[in-house]
């Protein structure tokens, strides 16, 4: 069987597995009707309770739980927007309530900064660490002896070659 | 009675760790082969005495003996025989006596396989019998197991009901033979650094171990996965809970490590970086014991309270000096120039995969740290939750993705511009190709597409290396089949760590699909009415009440259809514990490659004349479990004997 055989199976299998998905998501969009006036559509609700922490559960959005609380905080945002009032501003009556707290991601400013930008610093101090190790790993060295191979050469040699296939 | 003899166990094994942990070093440093002997007895006695206590508590449990507290704590006359035995590990003293069972399970087998072995072998012994003995010490002070309950009651509390499900005969066990399996490399390291062998014998030795726990660890995070998503009720699989994070941390250092591994018994570099990053990867693992057990962060796993986190913090503490220390010791040995040929080479796709696996643990570490921080220095309380870890590990995990294409293929020392095109020319073809089909079929999400992308891509590097060799073989007069079973076998190695991959890959593409086209809805139904989503008819049909030893149960009937094909009846329910104050949803779910619907029943009136019920439409949530199954074939590959070898 020719490899570029088996790599077209492939890309149809995946193609065909995304465009499962797609194809599903693309149908639902079709049947969503436009909502009604004075509605909101059920997307607007979950993206603002996406944000926001259900206050007596653990650890999970308004969104996600099942309990009783994330239901009314899910009605009181649906009736805000409902209202007319902007996302944020449902986001920022309920921070005005719980406090910063109820966010499910810190606003990245002040001392919040600091958890955003530790992911950047960690990969930028990572990579560069990298790059001056390698600078200095790959300088030109001088030319080994002439004469018979080094046995640890000859050892390190057998080695590489014995584990590739 | 149970309790004194538990109790005596366990001071006695506290003891015997020990000794046998000084023994041993002791006579690896005086040269005194029957101290090391002794320490061998002792690790045998301590692995007898924690397994029957292990039994002891066990019994308890079978035989509702409730004067022992935790049996109380845990189980009523109720609680079935199955979960009698899952209860043993249910709270915070059976889960650290489960886990001391597996620390001196591991170290037996080390005495067993590794004995022979002498320079390193004795010190390994004597850490390994010293965490062992930690453990013991937290079972005799601030958590003991079998502490005594006076006045006996008449009947226990009962196990919480979110406990009674399969998975937690799996999800615990797994993971902790993940978490304490790490303690073999990590003892390996320390004996190496001990001794001043810090060359790659103990990488050598420990590769297979290191595997072993890696793999355990997937597992346990897998059917962790699994649990959430078919008990918890919110749809979703993981949740960048406290305590998920902790398990994950260990998961991505080990996972650099596994790599890196490679570096240094190729090339005999990274010695400092391989032993740092086995110290660490056993500190999170402790780290993440006391995140969970210390009760300093609210999560579903934390168990609680007590002295018991000082214990772990102090062992913490222990581990890090020590082995830093002993690093700082050792530091003109292990700081060894390295030596490259290249920078466009597997080893240095080897190091940038250790910078986004590295970067990766240390954003969950702080992100899950960051609400202590804020708390201790602004006296301000925020949270760190889903919406943050996704977005800030989503490029280092695409990244990482990317990697896995190029790292398996690219040359070792030096890879030519004729390389690069021969291996990754028709991979990069391929994956921008699937990408641009996917955006005709009408996927518009762009991420989703960078991810599919990637996805394809790094699969089509694996399938275009295994076909290649294949076909060397065939050409060699090889048959197919023939031909794939040597290659399997013989570069065991290499291909268990391609379906490795492989297994991660499908894992990807779940996770993507997942978040990317799922969709629910919520709607409260009269009898006889229905909700629509994605192509579904839901259709509710009543309810009705159960009730059985542990809980009552009210049942929704939803009859489901698409459709096509005959509608089918599904009944989600809503149990109710006498122990708990608020109800337990019991999710209903079909499976299926493309999709999995999922409902989840809420409010209902009294009367049964309606209900609401929350759907879900999971997409390719299925591939994330097929994904575990195809990594643990590929681990098991990994750790067969090599034949070339034996």
């Amino acid at each position: 069987m020719s490899h570029r055989w088996v790599v077209r199976i492939l890309v149809v299998a995946v193609v065909a597995g995304g465009g499962l998905g797609a194809q599903s998501a693309t149908a639902d969009a079709a049947q969503d009707r436009p909502p009604a006036a004075g509605t909101v559509n059920a997307d607007a609700v979950r993206e603002v309770a996406a944000q926001l922490r259900c206050v007596v559960c653990q650890n999970l959005s308004v969104a996600d739980s099942p309990s009783e609380m994330a239901n009314q905080m899910r009605g009181i945002i649906r009736d805000r927007l409902a209202a007319g009032e902007p996302p944020e501003q449902v986001v920022q009556y309920f921070v005005d309530k719980y406090g910063e707290w109820i966010l499910l991601a810190p606003r990245g400013r002040g001392f919040n900064m600091m958890v955003w930008a530790a992911p950047v610093v960690a990969v930028l101090a990572g990579l560069i660490a990298v790059g001056v190790l390698l600078r200095r790993w790959t300088r030109p060295r001088p030319a080994p002896r002439a004469g018979g191979i080094d046995p640890v050469l000859r050892e390190r040699i057998r080695r590489e070659l014995e584990s590739e296939p | 009675m149970i309790s004194d003899i538990g109790h005596g166990a366990l001071a006695v094994g506290t003891v015997l760790a020990v000794y046998g942990s000084i023994a041993s070093g002791v006579g690896a440093r005086t040269g005194r082969p029957a101290l090391i002997e002794s320490a061998q007895y002792a690790a045998l006695a301590v692995f007898t005495l924690v397994t029957g206590c292990l039994l002891l508590l066990s019994y308890a449990f079978l035989t509702f003996d409730f004067s022992v507290r935790y049996v109380a704590q845990q189980t009523n006359l109720s609680t079935p025989f199955y979960y009698r035995i899952t209860a043993v590990w249910g709270a915070l003293e059976g889960s650290i006596l489960l886990w001391t069972w597996m620390v001196t399970l591991y170290t037996l087998l080390v005495v067993l396989r590794h004995r022979a072995q002498r320079d390193l072998y004795p010190w390994v012994l004597s850490v390994m019998l010293g965490i062992a003995a930690f453990f013991l010490l937290v079972m005799t002070i601030p958590a003991p197991p079998f502490e005594r309950l006076t006045p006996v009651p008449l009947d226990g509390r009962g196990l919480n009901p979110l406990l009674e499900d399969t998975g937690m005969i799996t999800h615990p066990v797994a993971l902790y033979l993940g978490f304490t399996g790490f303690s073999v490399p990590f003892a390996f390291a320390l004996a190496a650094l001990i001794t001043g062998r810090v060359g790659d014998a103990w990488i050598t030795i420990t590769r297979r171990w290191t595997i072993i726990a890696w793999y355990f660890l997937s597992l346990g995070l897998l059917i962790g996965g699994w649990w959430s998503y078919h008990v918890l009720g919110w749809g979703g699989y993981w949740a960048w809970d406290p305590v998920e994070n902790a398990a994950c941390m260990p998961w991505l250092t080990g996972t650099a490590f596994l790599h890196s591994a490679m570096i240094q018994e190729r090339r005999r570099m990274l010695k400092l970086w391989n032993i740092s990053l086995v110290i660490l990867t056993f500190s999170l693992t402790i780290f993440g014991t006391f995140l969970t057990r210390s009760g300093i962060i609210a999560s579903v796993h934390a168990f609680t309270q007590g002295s018991i986190g000082v214990f772990f913090l102090a062992f913490l503490a222990i581990v890090l000096l020590t082995a830093f220390g002993l690093l700082a010791w050792r530091w003109d040995r292990l700081r060894a120039e390295g030596e490259l040929d290249s920078a466009l080479s597997r080893e240095s796709a080897f190091l940038l995969n250790n910078v986004f696996l590295v970067a990766a643990a240390f954003t969950v570490f702080f992100g899950t740290v960051f609400p202590l921080l804020s708390e201790a220095m602004r006296g301000v309380k925020v949270s760190v939750g889903a919406p943050f870890f996704n977005q800030v590990n989503v490029p280092l995990f695409l990244s990482l993705i990317f990697l896995m294409g190029v790292g398996p293929l690219i040359a070792w020392r030096r890879a030519s511009v004729e390389n690069l095109k021969r291996n990754f020319l028709g991979p990069v073809l391929v994956g921008v190709a699937a990408a641009a089909a996917l955006h005709v079929v009408g996927v518009r999400s762009a991420l989703a597409l960078l991810s599919l992308g990637l996805t394809v891509f790094t699969t089509a590097t694996i399938v275009l290396d295994f076909s290649r060799a294949a076909r060397a073989r065939m050409r060699a007069g090889s048959r197919f089949l023939p031909a794939i079973a040597t290659l399997l076998l013989h570069h065991n190695r290499r291909y268990g760590g391609f379906a490795i991959h492989l297994g991660i890959l499908i894992v990807a593409v779940g996770v993507t699909g997942s978040q990317a086209w799922s969709v629910q809805t919520e709607a409260t139904l009269r009898h006889g009415e229905a909700v629509h989503l994605a192509g579904y008819q839901v259709r509710f049909d009543g309810l009705s009440a159960e009730e059985d030893s542990t809980h009552a149960t009210v049942i929704g009937t939803f009859t489901v259809s698409n459709g096509h094909g005959t509608p089918t009846v599904m009944r989600p329910s809503k149990k109710f514990y006498p122990q708990e104050s608020s109800p337990i949803a019991g999710v209903d779910y079909r499976m299926g490659l493309r999709e999995d619907l999922y409902l989840v029943l809420g409010d209902f009136a009294r009367d049964g004349s309606q209900a609401t019920v929350k759907a879900h439409v999971n997409r390719l949530v299925s591939w994330i479990w097929i994904g575990g199954l195809v990594l643990t074939l590929g681990a098991i590959l990994a750790i067969v004997p090599d034949p070339q070898r034996a």
